[in-house]
């Protein structure tokens, strides 16, 4: 390093000097901004702004350790976020299932011990016309919003048409929509173009969960045709939220925590339990343990099954492995660039077969982890009764030869860098190329960040890759829309090579997705499980593993459970004692 | 730590030799001499003696060490010792490799820069004060990220983060080397400017690279575990020591699995620190200032 | 200095754009990547049309009037972003700088007191053993051993669990809570930091010991120490009075450098310690393609970098009294 003996070193000072000042007038404004603005409440651009609600325990409970208010247990649970938002008609993740079904509600609700029965929520009664093209529901008229107005049916109206036409991943669930009158305040009727027995179990998806329209509307939020890009309210629901559910958002900072505060008046009849919830992010299994233990955390979510030991003996912990409906999948595609191989539907049918499964489960999951045969999860319409998968090394080899690869050939195997429900991708990536190494297939591993991957399976496609699903719902019709191959399944594209094939077409299916939509009871329970064969013959989505789930908590909460259409409700949950 | 790696610069400035009686200098030379050549023998003759395959499951899920397994299996039933030895042929010809060609690229443009002067030297010192103003691992993870993962393309991040070091380095030697009495005679005979660069300003402006160029390998040791730690380095399932932590990261409570990979980076590192040292009271280095 | 930042947002910008993937799959999410109209039409909105050349200088426009855009995964003001996590990582910073600093001058200076002793063998060993380390490596061994098992350091995180931050002044929690009076919280907080703060500043220490080692050695070595050793001076005098005065001025030469290197290298430490700061603020960025995130990370680095620098020739320049100031 050479001095500067000259004289250049008093620019440099005032030059420092000058900048330091700069930067510390940043600092200051910004500070004023955010003192002045959080108060208002409305534009602030800060997410920690309710500091002015949160202020108590600052000034008169000078312990810090905050002395919970009111003598109630504060909740904290620890989780790895995945929001996308916190406006509930653009999120699409599995915590945003957890915060919609705490801020907002929906009409009905899934029973967590029997996905298959629904239950009244916002609405006391519903009912389907004859052909499930149109549904009418009573709302309760006790139902108010945390603001103290009505639930009315323009509320519904509002928050369903916002759904469709912001046009966001969770869009979907409202396809094929054509009207709903609300013109009576506590009637909600809703006309579909074609039969649509699936949905209730939609209405009783977390994305559905009602708006308080008229503050929604005042902060910019639309529901016509356009809101796609007429809607300003984005940015309002990062801080604020306009639901009847029994919590209300009071803060959220991204890669930090999500804040609740109990809705003091909460209609419903089981009122909330905890004056506060703290989702607090925290990215690894282990330090979610040690928290739970150590009773920093009430609940972790994400505790990995090879961890769960080291709660063993512990009183003070409750630890349950349950089923869940989440699965990790491999996707073959044969009209992605460099997947000409797998054309062969016989080649594909190998690879199935050359995958060991329970030594897949083993090693991914210590075990805790059941076999699903089609994209359908076990414990839905339409699993049972289907073949399982079978490690076959034989006949894949047999298959292999017929098809004139005897010799092996070489695949590119690209996929998100992910840990999912207790899966590291990279594992599991490794374990199948491993088995396929057996049958002198050999998988070229490329882990690749999620946004890379969204734009590689839209543009040419991916070999084979692998991904997870969630559901979304409880009917079985959401998985045949995205895996079948169906006009606008997202599998039909990118199997058939992205943006630039052509998607891939089993008109079976559509059929087969047309007659459980049309049907109740048996028959639609028959179209399912005939959709579930059609998509297993089709050998595009191989599931590798329906994962279980680890519910640990501190024992003294109750209620904790896991539910198909909501993950958490953080509603059910109390304290004993 | 990679992160400082333009600290060590200073140090050829500023530590005195030491001579050879220190017994600090002799033990830490010996044991860096030991290391390295351990490392060595690891890396050609492995094949023939390794206890296991690094890809092979063997043995059981996730046990802790025993005599058969010294570092205990991964998640995938692999012995994470044979793994970890196996690493060596990763990461070592990587870093000997990213130090190579980072020397040969800043002794080009830093000697033309410092004996040339003029534009060329604007142009390359420019750049190299743009690249060095870069955090080097903020930069190293841009240019991997746009590149894709692979060992490979962490290999191009690393040559782009580390050759400005030497570029800089070179120049100043240049420069210092140029007006010395015996270079100005060359001149005065007439030889002719590319002959006097090679023949007498570049063989003693290399000396300082040189044993730059070994601290630094131990530097570019960890950054290559650290890309890897982070996905953007080797990709699976080769037995890469950075990617090996970054496994046994996830199974926290079965420690083995991310112990002897770190073990590894630490003594190859410390091992180059310690040749490199010895390598600067050897060869006599003093900066003249 | 104005080319030296231009240069940086330059480099950042083009290797952004140079990664083969596309910012919007993350905003419009996997279902709606295959929807042209919903793909244009956020597009739009994010600023994501028009050339490369077009983008570049809509970005160079709005940058000369402070404003770095608004984030594509936070939706805030990038300018707001950073100054929210700068606290966190300057607290981070400023601790290892502490450790190193304090840690690196008193075991140089040690270790040149006691030279080839024990003492100075242990002392120069710990301080290389800094300098091999992986970050991320001792940082998880160090949750394993002294958290998880023993139990002796808090866990990863600013504040302990359930509790709430204090008062926002200064975005530092040690001076806020000292700010609020609440002593308790203050302890929590500074405990909080040791261990990030040591890993982080470990591998500082090793290279500062070496220097200052080495630095004290040349001074005890030079002609007017001898000089006053033979006056008869006590041996601490000496040391005190002569050398320890002298052989903090390559000291300071490292010292500013090394400030904004830890700043940025504070990447690895806030992964691993679950530090909200604007490593980890760095790191979701990158992962996510957030241009504006990744220009605005890029851009506070050069600053970080330059105006330690400026900050090193000053202090230096103070110190030195070979150096007049102009």
């Amino acid at each position: 390093m050479r001095r500067h003996v000259e004289g250049r070193n008093w620019s440099k000072v005032v030059a420092f000097i000058a900048v330091g000042a700069i930067i510390v007038a940043s600092c200051g404004s910004s500070k004023k901004s955010a003192t002045t603005a959080a108060p208002t409440g409305t534009g602030s651009q800060s997410t920690t702004a309710p500091s002015g609600t949160t202020a108590p325990s600052g000034t008169t409970a000078p312990a810090g350790t905050n002395a919970p208010s009111g003598g109630a247990h504060e909740l904290v649970i620890d989780r790895d976020m995945d929001i996308n938002s916190l406006d509930i008609s653009a999120s699409y993740c599995d915590t945003c299932q957890i915060f919609n079904t705490a801020v907002y509600e929906t009409l009905i609700t899934v029973d967590p011990a029997d996905p298959n029965k629904l239950l009244p929520r916002l609405a006391t009664s519903w009912q389907a016309n004859t052909d499930n093209t149109v549904f009418t529901f009573k709302l309760d008229p006790a139902a108010k919003f945390a603001d103290g107005s009505q639930v009315e049916a323009k509320d519904v109206k509002f928050s369903w048409q916002r759904l469709g036409n912001l046009k966001g991943s969770a869009s979907y669930l409202m396809a094929g929509m054509k009207s709903i009158d609300d013109s009576d305040p506590t009637t909600v009727v809703i006309t579909f173009d074609a039969p649509n027995s699936a949905f209730l179990p939609i209405v009783a998806a977390s994305y559905l969960g009602i708006i308080n329209s008229d503050v929604a509307t005042a902060q910019g939020a639309t529901d016509a045709a356009d809101a796609a890009t007429a809607d300003k309210a984005g940015d309002w629901f990062l801080a604020h939220s306009a639901g009847s559910g029994p919590y209300q958002l009071e803060s959220y900072t991204q890669g930090d925590k999500l804040v609740l505060t109990r809705n003091d008046k909460y209609w419903g009849a089981k009122k909330p339990a905890f004056p506060r919830v703290t989702i607090a992010e925290v990215k690894d299994s282990s330090s979610q343990l040690q928290q739970l233990q150590s009773g920093d955390a009430d609940i972790s979510m994400q505790i990995s099954v090879d961890a769960v030991g080291q709660l063993q003996g512990n009183a003070d912990v409750t630890t349950k492995i349950v089923d869940s409906y989440n699965y990790v999948y491999i996707a073959l595609s044969p009209g992605a660039a460099g997947g000409e191989k797998l054309q062969d539907v016989t080649v594909r049918k190998a690879i199935k077969e050359a995958i060991d499964y329970d030594g897949a489960i083993q090693a991914l999951v210590a075990g805790k982890g059941k076999k699903q045969a089609s994209p359908i999860p076990n414990g839905f319409i339409g699993s049972a009764g289907l073949p399982l998968p079978e490690y076959n090394l034989d006949d894949a080899k047999k298959l292999l030869s017929a098809a004139g690869l005897a010799d092996g050939f070489e695949l590119d195997a690209t996929y998100p860098d992910a840990n999912v429900y207790g899966v590291d991708f990279n594992l599991m990536m490794q374990k199948i190329q491993q088995d396929l190494a057996k049958v002198k297939i050999n998988l070229k591993l490329t882990p690749i960040q999620f946004t890379d991957w969204i734009t590689r399976i839209n543009a040419k496609g991916i070999p084979v890759t692998a991904v997870y699903f969630a559901p979304d719902h409880t009917d079985t019709s959401q998985y045949i829309q995205y895996f079948g191959l169906i006009p606008n399944s997202f599998w039909a594209g990118s199997a058939g090579g992205g943006a630039a094939g052509k998607p891939m077409d089993n008109p079976k299916e559509s059929d087969l997705l047309k007659q459980a939509l049309g049907s109740s009871g048996d028959a639609k329970a028959k179209a399912y499980t005939d959709a579930g064969q059609q998509m297993i013959d089709d050998e595009i989505i191989i599931p590798i593993v329906n994962t279980q789930l680890v519910l640990a908590s501190r024992t003294n909460i109750t209620g904790m459970h896991y539910s198909a259409c909501c993950n958490l409700d953080l509603g059910l949950l109390g304290l004993a004692g | 730590m990679s992160l400082l790696s333009t600290a060590p610069r200073l140090l050829v400035d500023v530590a005195p030799r030491s001579t050879w009686k220190s017994p600090w200098k002799r033990v830490t030379v010996i044991a860096g001499m030991t290391v390295t050549s351990f490392w060595l023998v690891v890396l050609i003759t492995l094949s023939w003696w390794a206890p296991y395959k690094p890809l092979d499951a063997v043995g059981g899920r996730l046990q802790a060490p025993s005599w058969h397994h010294l570092f205990g299996t991964d998640a995938l039933s692999r012995d994470v010792f044979t793994r970890t030895l196996y690493g060596a042929r990763q990461t070592l010809p990587v870093s000997v490799g990213v130090i190579v060609c980072a020397v040969t690229i800043g002794t080009v443009l830093g000697s033309l820069a410092g004996f040339f002067g003029g534009w060329i030297e604007s142009v390359v010192m420019r750049l190299v004060d743009v690249t060095l103003a870069f955090p080097p691992i903020f930069l190293a993870m841009a240019v991997a990220a746009a590149l894709g993962p692979g060992l490979q393309n962490a290999f191009f991040a690393m040559v782009i983060v580390w050759w400005p070091i030497y570029a800089r380095l070179i120049r100043g030697q240049v420069q210092a080397v140029k007006h010395r009495d015996h270079i100005q005679a060359a001149v005065s005979i007439g030889a002719t400017r590319w002959r006097i660069l090679r023949k007498h300003v570049l063989p003693l402006s290399f000396t300082p690279a040189l044993i730059n160029a070994t601290l630094d390998l131990g530097q570019v040791v960890i950054l290559t575990a650290t890309l890897s730690f982070l996905g953007l380095g080797a990709k699976p399932p080769s037995p890469e020591w950075g990617a090996m932590i970054t496994d046994g990261a996830q199974f926290f409570y079965q420690w083995w699995v991310a112990v002897a990979p770190g073990i590894a980076i630490l003594t190859v590192a410390m091992s180059f620190n310690f040749l490199g040292d010895g390598l600067r009271d050897a060869l006599d280095v003093r900066a003249k200032r | 200095m104005p080319f030296l930042l231009l240069g940086i947002v330059t480099i950042a910008f083009c290797i952004s754009r140079l990664i083969p993937a596309d910012p919007l799959a993350s905003i419009v999410g996997v279902r709606q990547m295959a929807n042209p109209t919903i793909v244009a039409a956020a597009r739009q909105k994010w600023g994501l049309n028009g050339s490369i050349l077009e983008q570049y200088w809509v970005f160079l426009k709005n940058l000369v009037r402070g404003d770095l855009g608004i984030s594509f995964r936070t939706r805030k003001p990038v300018t707001h972003d950073l100054l929210d996590r700068l606290p966190a990582t300057l607290e981070l910073a400023v601790g290892a700088l502490v450790v190193g600093g304090v840690g690196g001058v008193a075991l140089g200076a040690y270790a040149a007191s006691k030279k080839d002793k024990m003492a100075d063998h242990l002392s120069r060993g710990f301080s290389l053993l800094g300098s091999s380390l992986p970050v991320f490596w001792i940082g998880l061994v160090f949750l394993f051993v002294l958290y998880a098992r023993l139990g002796w350091f808090p866990g990863p995180g600013r504040l302990p669990p359930r509790t709430k931050p204090p008062g926002h002044v200064t975005g530092f929690y040690t001076i806020d809570s000292l700010l609020d009076g609440n002593f308790t919280l203050f302890r929590q907080c500074l405990w909080r930091l040791v261990l990030p703060c040591f890993v982080l500043g470990w591998a500082y220490m090793g290279q500062l010991s070496r220097l200052v080692r080495a630095a004290m050695l040349d001074e005890i070595n030079s002609d007017y120490v001898r000089t006053a050793r033979a006056k008869g001076l006590a041996e601490r005098l000496v040391m005190r009075r002569h050398v320890l005065r002298n052989a903090w001025l390559p000291t300071l030469t490292i010292l500013g450098f090394s400030f904004a290197q830890l700043l940025t290298a504070s990447v690895l430490t806030e992964t691993i310690f679950q530090w909200n700061g604007i490593g980890s603020y760095a790191v979701q960025s990158a992962n996510t393609l957030d241009f504006p995130g990744i220009n605005g990370v890029s851009l506070f680095a050069g600053l970080a970098f330059l105006l330690a620098n400026l900050a090193t020739d000053v202090l230096y320049a103070v110190a030195d009294p070979k150096i007049r100031l102009a």
